[in-house]
This record gives structure tokens, C-alpha cells and sequence, in this order.
């Protein structure tokens, strides 16, 4: 135990728990039109301290251990998924939620990607990589069903994740770039047939990523909006609790998915390299922690959860800038949310794990 | 351990964090340092509202002080565009409300298109059953708007109305021609109001509140008061402008007062008129055509835009001519026999009237007498005596528009006609005929010359220029625009022909006991019907304070129907009330 505690990887928790600050501190100022910040505050100490909780609880088990149990793991993760399709709650016109009486609800997709990063891992764990596109085809299946149920409810955002997730983890099981290339131009030609599945207001968001102004007061509002507030910012930013796009309420969900609108328009340029420079360390450590991992598996689950990170960090911010189609996944421990931060923090609690037992263990 | 491929892999995975993590950095200078100014802006534009502040536009007086046009509060009715919930059903409700076609609603709307949380005005001056009702439907009707504004009050209605002009929506040319207007301002079109309308308008406040998303307001951030506009003392008298309308009657034609000291304007008369309260709130464009239109030129002001035949009143600058030229004296004496032989030609008068000097020549208004002063003066010199007298040319009255007339000579015959100037040109003009066509505000100004004394005067509405705030009193003073340069022999016998005109000449029927008046009559022939009635004089003839002109169109006779409207003026003018029995006009008065 003491050896295990004597690996466990510090400048990754520090980075994380001053990213779960920095986030309160927009937190705040985010909620400050919403009726005041205190009951987001209490509550989002509340889910801190169920996360740090679970972070602890995935350190104590062995990773391998935990990636043995994987069919209960998927099978578990299948039976979330489908109930949040039968008894789920419907908000903001999806369904995602499971109510959980006083504590809210839980967001099964959020830790859907966990299970999928660990069960992907050890399929593809102690196997020679797929050299030709049929060779994929078992880990498409394997992603795909949880997918088609992510699709159902609708969430475009977790399922895009999910895909990252995919080619990240095959990539880093050493595939080679001509299949990926195959599977990419494969997914380009079923491009017609995914949009005829997304729903109307989806395919208003991405009509409206390429432009704007084709509905400036409806669903090219929150882009345009968040634009501003970004923009105005500039250098320094307007100053915490002072950003006008922020308080007067201009920004949809600026507390969530729009969050990152907050600390740039407040804090400015400087703000916002300061977390993406945090985001960035903490990249930095999941790449330490996948590269000097003591097995396979161990890596596999890194690269999985470095991949979700990046791709979340990128899609999130890029899409407060225009850069991104407006897709509704989570910033990584800033956004308020509990499902997200608590899936966020046994990701965590995942990557100090590899990293805590990458050498054998000695009974 | 990490095998050598896979540490390949681990470093692609850092070259493609990299690259992203570079992006987005990128991106970010680019949105907040490069474009940071720009986004900046329009964060302030959605968050801060200039409501506008409208200043009361100014007062318009009479000159000893009595209001004719204020202003009163009114609804209106407007539309927030953003507000506007399910327009496909709200507009055509609204629509049947308002009485307006639907179609000029989504016009209006999509004027505005660019600034969705600014009201867009629909109906100004709604009447209190419509805001009754749309208060009603609030709830059915989201995005409608009733707000207080004032709207422009004429007193009188139709009194004055050429002189005061009207108000209506500032047209896009107008927006282009000047600063400081915005759209859906509402500008004086015509009259003192277009004129003055920079004094009267004031200055707009602004009200800056600051927004939500909502545009619902969280407070004033700052505030810029209005200033009113400035008050106009206008050189009109009540009293003298209602005599002379109620003198007018129906007759279509014009009345024009004037102090013939200073040119002051104290009546400006021209019938048929139309009510500018009717334009106040905003005029339908059917209305507009309606009242311009069909009903026969009731904006035309006839007063200084309109121009007739002078005829006999002309004879006062014949007369001039011939007295300053020499061609005629007190004592020339003409045979008034009905006959005026020219050349070959013969001229026949209506009357004969034996053998007359020059002060019975005039007074009587004998045709064969100005045949012979015209055709020895000559054309040119009874031109340029016209010219002298202001006829043919603009009076320079502070009004947007008035007709210039024409005065013809030998030379524009020449340039116009290709002919030369006929002897029979000179017997034409010397009686008011020919190509001559004056303004009634000319003929105005000409007698006011004669009165006194040969200063051509500025005619000018506007007296006295108030400041709300301050209470300061600029006075509008203008000078003359010439003289004529009578010798004091021409005028005393001019004056004393025109005041013989009244005791016992075609004027008669202007005559009020205690009184001494001068002036000439006129039957003026018109191609377009019967001759126009004229008449112009002046009062009292020793020391003048008032001149006037008065025309009927096809009022056939000068003395008959011209003279008793300017014997009211001149009753009400100088406070002499109306004896009981009517006047009647002497045979002789057809001129």
C-alpha cells in the first residue's frame, strides 16, 4: 500500500483539483444570473465529493481486475443505457437523465464511456492488431450497440465522443493508418444516411455552424452569442462577475456547455490559456502515464481516456468559437454537472491507477 | 512495458493534442486580440438601449401672443418585432384593429428589420376604442406596444393652414438630404413648419438603459435630457386672419395682409384649405391623394404659389410708369369715349365715361385712358416700373415655395414668341393683360410700396423666435429687398388717384367712414372663365399700417366681390366694427 501511494501520480490530482476550481470560481460567476451562485456551489461540492469518493473507490481495485469483470461491466453499461430510454427523464428535448429522487439525476452516457474505454481496451488487449477494414469490424460492433443507444436519446455529442474514442484506442493498438483511412472514407460515404437519422434541430446546428447568419435570432443565436462574449473579452477580459453576455443572460447554458464563454469573456486571452494551459498538463500526464504504463491494457485505457479528454476539451471550446458545430458535450470538470464530473474523475481515478501499478505487483 | 510502435503511437498522440490545443489557442487570439475591438462593440450594442427622448416640438404663436398650434398627447401604437410571438396570426388581428392593411404592417416590419428591439411605429394617434381594445387583448397580442407620444394640435383646424404648414413621416429623400433625421421623424412638409422646423424641433433625448437578452431593462445607465424646440411668434394676427377667411368664405381665391412698414404678414389667406391636424398623426397615402387630388388643390397655397392675370390692378404700375416717364401728368385729360383707335386697329371699353383727368381716369378705371398712357409709355418702361414694384419675382417670404409669376418686355417676347413687341402689346399690358402673371403676395407687396413710399419690404411670417429653456426672445427682423425710388410729384399723385378710386371710383364698396383708404380694383380676364376679382389697398392713407390684396378666382368683378372681403379685413384690422347695412358696390365698380 505504501509502495502503491508512493506512485501515485501528484501533479496529475493537483492539476485536476485546480481545474475543479478554477471551474467553481466560473461556476460562480455563471450562476450569478441564475439566482444566485450558492445552491450551484453547495451542489457542486456535493458532486465533488461523490467523485473524489469514487476516484478513491476505482484506486483501490486493479485495473486489470476491473477491465476482468468486463462483461458485467457491458452488461451493465447496456442495461443503464436502455432503462435511461424507458424511464428516463426528458429535459432540454432529451432523454437522458435517470432520476435519482434529491440528488437529481444521473447521466448514464457519461460513465458509458468509461465502461466502453475499459471493455474496448481489454478486447483489443493481448490481440494482434486488425489489419484489414473486416478485421475492425468486432470493435465496431462492440461500440456500436451502446452507440445506437446513445443516438436513441438523442445524444449526437456522447456518441461523436464515443467514435473518437474508437479511432483513438485502435490507433494507439497499433492499426495501421491505411485502415483507419478505409474506415474514415467509409464513415464519409454513410455521412448521407447518418444525417437522415439526426433530428431536425440538429441539423439546424450544423447548417447553422457553416452559417450564422441564415437565422440570427434563432438557432444561429447561442453561436453568434457566444462569439460575442468570447470576442469581448479581449486581452484581459471584462473582469470576474462582470461580463455583460454572462450576467444578462445572452449565452443559453452558460453555466454547462457554454461555460467556456464565461471565462473568456471575464478573464479574457489570458484566462483562457490559463485552463487550456491547465488542460494541456493534464494531457501532458495521461501521455507520461500511457507511456510508461506496465502493460498493454494499461495503455490502452490511458490513450482511451486521453483521447475522450482531448476530443471533449477541443469540441467544447472549439464550439463557443465557431470552430465546432454546437453539439452539447460537457467541458471536463469545469462545466457544471455531476454525471460529467463524476465520470471525469473515476477517468481520473483510472489513469492514477495505471499509473500507480505499472510495475508488477509483489504479495 | 511500452513497446517501440506504441511509443510511436504515444508521440502521434502528442502531435495531435498539440496541434488542436494550438488551434484552439489560435483561434482564441484571433477572436479576442485580433477581433477583440469588434466583438467588444457588439457586446455593448446587446446590452445597452438608447430609448429616445422626444423633445416637444415648439409653439407656434399669433403675434400678440395666442397659440395656434401646439401639441397634445396621443397614442401610439407600436410593434417590437422582437417580441412578436406567432406573427401569421397576430398581424392580420392587429391589422383589422388598426384598420390597416396587413401588408403595410409586414412593410413596416421589414423596414426595421435590422433593429428588431426598436419599436416600430404602426398608428399614431389611435383612437381611445382601439387602445381600449388592444389593451383588452394584451395577452393574444404580444409584442404590440401602446406608448404616449404627442402629436401636433392646429388649433384653428384649417386656420392659416398655407402659412403654418403641416407635418408628416420624413420621406427617404428628405433623409438623404439632411442630418440629424431618422426614420418614421416626423418633419414640417410645407409652411412655417418645413421652414422652421430645425427651431421647432428641439433636440431628442436619450435614455441609456442597460438590457437582458430579453431587452427587458435593468436600469438607466445615463441620461440626455431633451430640449424642446424653440417657440415661433409668427407676425399672423388672430383676428385679422379670421375676418379675412370668413370674408373669403368659399370662394376659392387668396387674401394676403401685410404691415407695410416692415413686411410683416398678418394674414395669409388661401381657400380652399385642408386641416393639417388631418396630417398631424400621419397621413394615409389615400388620404393624401384625396385631399390633393380630388378635391381640387386645397395644398396649393394660392396666396404665393398660385399666379393670375392682374389686370386692372396692373394699372397702378402704368400709372407709375407714365408719371415717372413723363408721358403723363395730373393734368393729362383723355377722351373716355369707349373707342381707342390704334393704327388700324380699334379697342372697344365696356363704358364711356367723357373726357377725364388723370385722377378720375384712374379711379374710374377707364380702359381708353391706360390705352393711351401704355401705348406712349411703352412696354419696357411699364416692366421695369413692374420689376421695380416686385412683380415678376419672388418675394423672398419665409416660406418653402413660391412662384416667382412672370413679367414680360420686348426682349423675352423676342426670346420666347419670336416676335417683336406690337403696339397693341402696350395697350394689352397697360391693362393688366397679356403674358403677365403676378402672386397675389406680389400685388400685396406692390401696393405696400406705394404706401409706403417706395420701400420694397421683405413679407415674412415669423417674428419672434422663443427658447423654452432659457426664455431668451430673438427678434426676426428683415430687411427690405429694394425701392422703388418714386419722385415724391409721382407719388403724390399716385396716391392720390388710388385714394379717389375709393371716394368715388370702381373701389367704393371697400369704403368704411373715418377711415381714409387707397387702393385699385381689378377684373382681371382669364382664359379659364370669368374674370378673377382683384382688389389691393392700403390704410390709413397718411400714415399706412396695413396693405392687402385680395383675389376671388372668377369672381367676375373686382369692386363688387373683391372690395367687401378687404373692407372686413380693414374692420377687423382697425377695430371698427361692421355697420348694420351692407354697402353695395356702384355700377361702375366692374374693374
Amino acid at each position: 500500500m505504501k509502495r502503491l501511494l508512493r506512485d501515485l501520480d501528484v501533479p496529475l490530482l493537483v492539476i485536476t483539483l485546480l481545474l475543479v476550481g478554477y471551474g467553481m470560481i466560473l461556476l460562480a460567476s455563471a450562476t450569478a444570473s441564475l439566482g444566485g451562485p450558492w445552491g450551484y456551489i453547495r451542489t457542486r461540492l456535493f458532486h465533488l465529493l461523490v467523485a473524489l469518493a469514487a476516484l478513491v473507490g476505482v484506486l483501490l481495485v486493479d485495473y486489470r481486475r476491473v477491465a476482468g469483470a468486463w462483461k458485467a461491466l457491458y452488461a451493465a453499461n447496456l442495461v443503464l443505457l436502455v432503462a435511461v430510454l424507458l424511464v428516463g427523464v426528458t429535459r432540454l428535448g432529451a432523454q437522458r437523465w435517470i432520476a435519482l429522487g434529491p440528488f437529481g439525476g444521473f447521466q448514464p452516457s457519461e460513465l458509458a464511456k468509461i465502461v466502453l474505454i475499459i471493455t474496448l481496451a481489454r478486447h483489443l488487449d493481448g490481440r494482434l492488431p486488425p489489419a484489414t477494414v473486416a478485421g475492425v469490424v468486432p470493435y465496431l460492433l462492440h461500440m456500436g450497440l451502446p452507440l445506437l443507444l446513445i443516438i436513441r436519446q438523442p445524444d449526437l455529442g456522447t456518441a461523436m465522443v464515443i467514435g473518437a474514442i474508437l479511432v483513438g484506442m485502435l490507433f494507439l493498438a497499433g492499426v495501421r493508418l491505411r485502415v483507419l483511412g478505409s474506415l474514415g472514407g467509409l464513415a464519409l460515404m454513410g455521412a448521407p444516411f447518418l444525417w437522415s437519422l439526426l433530428h431536425d434541430y440538429q441539423r439546424r446546428r450544423l447548417v447553422v455552424f457553416l452559417d450564422p447568419t441564415v437565422d440570427p435570432l434563432g438557432a444561429g443565436y447561442a453561436l453568434t452569442q457566444a462569439k460575442i462574449a468570447v470576442g469581448s473579452g479581449q486581452l484581459w477580459g471584462k473582469g470576474l462577475f462582470a461580463g455583460t453576455q454572462n450576467l444578462l443572460r445572452f449565452i443559453p447554458e452558460q453555466h454547462t456547455d457554454f461555460i467556456f464563454t464565461v471565462v473568456g469573456e471575464e478573464l479574457g486571452f489570458v484566462g483562457g490559456m490559463v485552463l487550456l494551459a491547465l488542460f494541456a498538463l493534464w494531457v501532458w500526464r495521461a501521455l507520461h502515464i500511457a507511456s510508461t504504463a506496465g502493460d498493454r491494457l494499461g495503455q490502452l485505457i490511458a490513450g482511451g481516456i486521453l483521447t475522450m479528454v482531448v476530443f471533449h476539451v477541443f469540441v467544447n471550446v472549439g464550439m463557443t468559437m465557431g470552430l465546432m458545430p454546437i453539439t452539447g458535450i460537457p467541458l471536463p470538470f469545469i462545466s457544471y454537472g455531476g454525471s460529467s464530473l463524476l465520470g471525469m474523475f473515476v477517468a481520473t481515478g483510472l489513469l492514477l491507477n495505471v499509473r500507480m501499478r505499472r510495475r508488477k505487483i509483489l504479495f | 512495458m511500452a513497446s517501440e510502435p506504441s511509443a510511436k503511437r504515444i508521440a502521434g498522440f502528442a502531435a495531435v493534442a498539440t496541434l488542436l490545443f494550438t488551434v484552439l489557442l489560435g483561434r482564441l487570439w484571433q477572436l479576442q486580440v485580433v477581433q477583440g475591438a469588434y466583438y467588444l462593440q457588439l457586446s455593448e450594442e446587446n446590452r445597452l438601449r438608447d430609448l429616445r427622448l422626444p423633445a416637444p416640438r415648439g409653439i407656434l404663436y399669433d403675434r400678440k401672443g395666442r397659440p395656434l398650434v401646439s401639441n397634445r398627447a396621443a397614442f401610439t401604437v407600436s410593434l417590437l418585432a422582437m417580441e412578436l410571438r406567432d406573427p401569421e396570426r397576430v398581424l392580420p388581428r392587429l391589422a383589422v384593429l388598426l384598420g390597416i392593411p396587413v401588408e403595410t404592417i409586414r412593410d413596416r416590419l421589414a423596414q426595421a428589420r435590422s433593429r428588431p428591439f426598436e419599436p416600430v411605429r404602426l398608428l399614431r394617434d389611435a383612437p381611445k376604442n382601439v387602445v381600449a381594445m388592444i389593451e383588452e387583448n394584451r395577452l393574444d397580442l404580444p409584442g404590440v406596444l401602446i406608448e404616449v407620444e404627442p402629436v401636433r394640435h392646429y388649433l384653428y383646424g384649417a386656420l392659416a393652414a398655407h402659412a403654418l404648414g403641416y407635418l408628416g413621416e420624413i420621406s427617404a429623400d428628405e433623409l438623404a438630404a439632411r442630418s440629424g433625421y431618422r426614420m418614421g421623424d416626423l418633419i414640417g412638409k410645407s409652411g412655417t413648419e418645413r421652414i422652421y422646423d430645425r427651431k421647432l424641433r428641439g433636440h431628442e433625448g436619450r435614455l441609456r438603459v442597460e438590457v437582458d437578452a430579453r431587452g427587458r431593462p435593468l436600469g438607466v445607465l445615463s441620461r440626455e435630457p431633451s430640449h424642446a424646440g424653440k417657440s415661433l411668434v409668427l407676425t399672423i394676427d388672430l383676428d385679422i386672419q379670421r375676418a379675412a377667411e370668413a370674408a373669403l368664405g368659399e370662394q376659392t381665391g387668396a387674401v394676403v395682409v401685410l404691415d407695410p412698414r416692415n413686411g410683416e404678414v398678418l394674414a395669409l389667406v388661401s381657400h380652399p384649405a385642408f386641416d393639417p391636424n388631418v396630417f398631424a398623426a400621419g397621413i394615409t397615402p389615400e388620404r393624401w391623394r384625396q385631399l390633393s387630388g380630388d378635391t381640387g388643390l386645397r395644398l396649393l397655397s394660392r396666396a404665393t404659389d398660385a399666379t393670375y392675370e392682374p389686370g386692372s390692378v396692373f394699372k397702378v404700375v402704368t400709372a407709375a410708369a407714365a408719371l415717372t416717364r413723363g408721358t403723363a401728368t395730373r393734368e393729362t385729360r383723355v377722351n373716355c369715349n369707349g373707342i381707342f383707335r390704334l393704327g388700324r386697329w380699334v379697342f372697344h371699353d365696356l363704358a364711356a365715361y367723357g373726357t377725364v383727368d388723370f385722377i378720375t381716369g384712374v379711379a374710374k378705371s377707364c380702359n381708353v385712358f391706360f390705352w393711351t398712357l401704355g401705348t406712349r409709355t411703352g412696354g419696357d418702361a411699364m416692366a421695369e416700373m413692374a420689376r421695380a414694384l416686385g412683380l415678376g419675382a419672388r418675394t423672398g417670404i419665409d416660406l418653402p415655395s413660391e412662384n416667382a409669376g412672370l413679367i414680360p418686355d420686348s426682349a423675352w417676347k423676342r426670346r420666347t414668341q419670336g416676335e417683336p413687341w406690337y403696339p397693341g402689346d402696350n395697350a394689352n399690358m397697360a391693362i393688366g393683360q397679356g403674358w403677365m402673371n403676378v402672386t397675389p403676395l406680389q400685388i400685396a407687396r406692390m401696393i405696400a410700396a406705394v404706401a409706403n413710399g417706395g420701400t420694397l419690404v421683405r413679407p415674412h411670417l415669423v417674428r419672434q423666435v422663443i427658447d423654452p429653456a432659457t426664455g431668451t426672445v430673438e427678434r426676426v427682423t428683415t430687411g427690405p429687398t429694394g425701392t422703388v425710388g418714386f419722385r415724391p410729384d409721382v407719388l403724390a399723385t399716385l396716391r392720390e388717384a388710388l385714394e379717389a378710386v375709393v371716394v368715388r371710383g370702381t373701389g367704393r364698396a371697400v369704403a368704411i367712414p373715418g377711415l381714409a383708404i387707397a387702393g385699385k380694383t381689378g377684373s382681371a380676364e382669364n382664359p379659364r372663365g370669368q374674370p378673377h376679382a382683384w382688389f389691393a389697398a392700403y390704410a390709413p392713407v397718411d400714415q399706412p399700417r396695413i396693405a392687402l390684396a385680395v383675389l376671388v378666382e372668377h369672381g367676375r368683378r373686382g369692386g363688387l366681390v373683391a372690395a367687401p372681403i378687404a373692407r372686413a379685413v380693414l374692420q377687423a384690422a382697425f377695430g371698427i366694427p361692421a355697420p348694420p347695412e351692407a354697402r353695395e358696390g356702384g355700377e361702375e365698380g366692374i374693374r
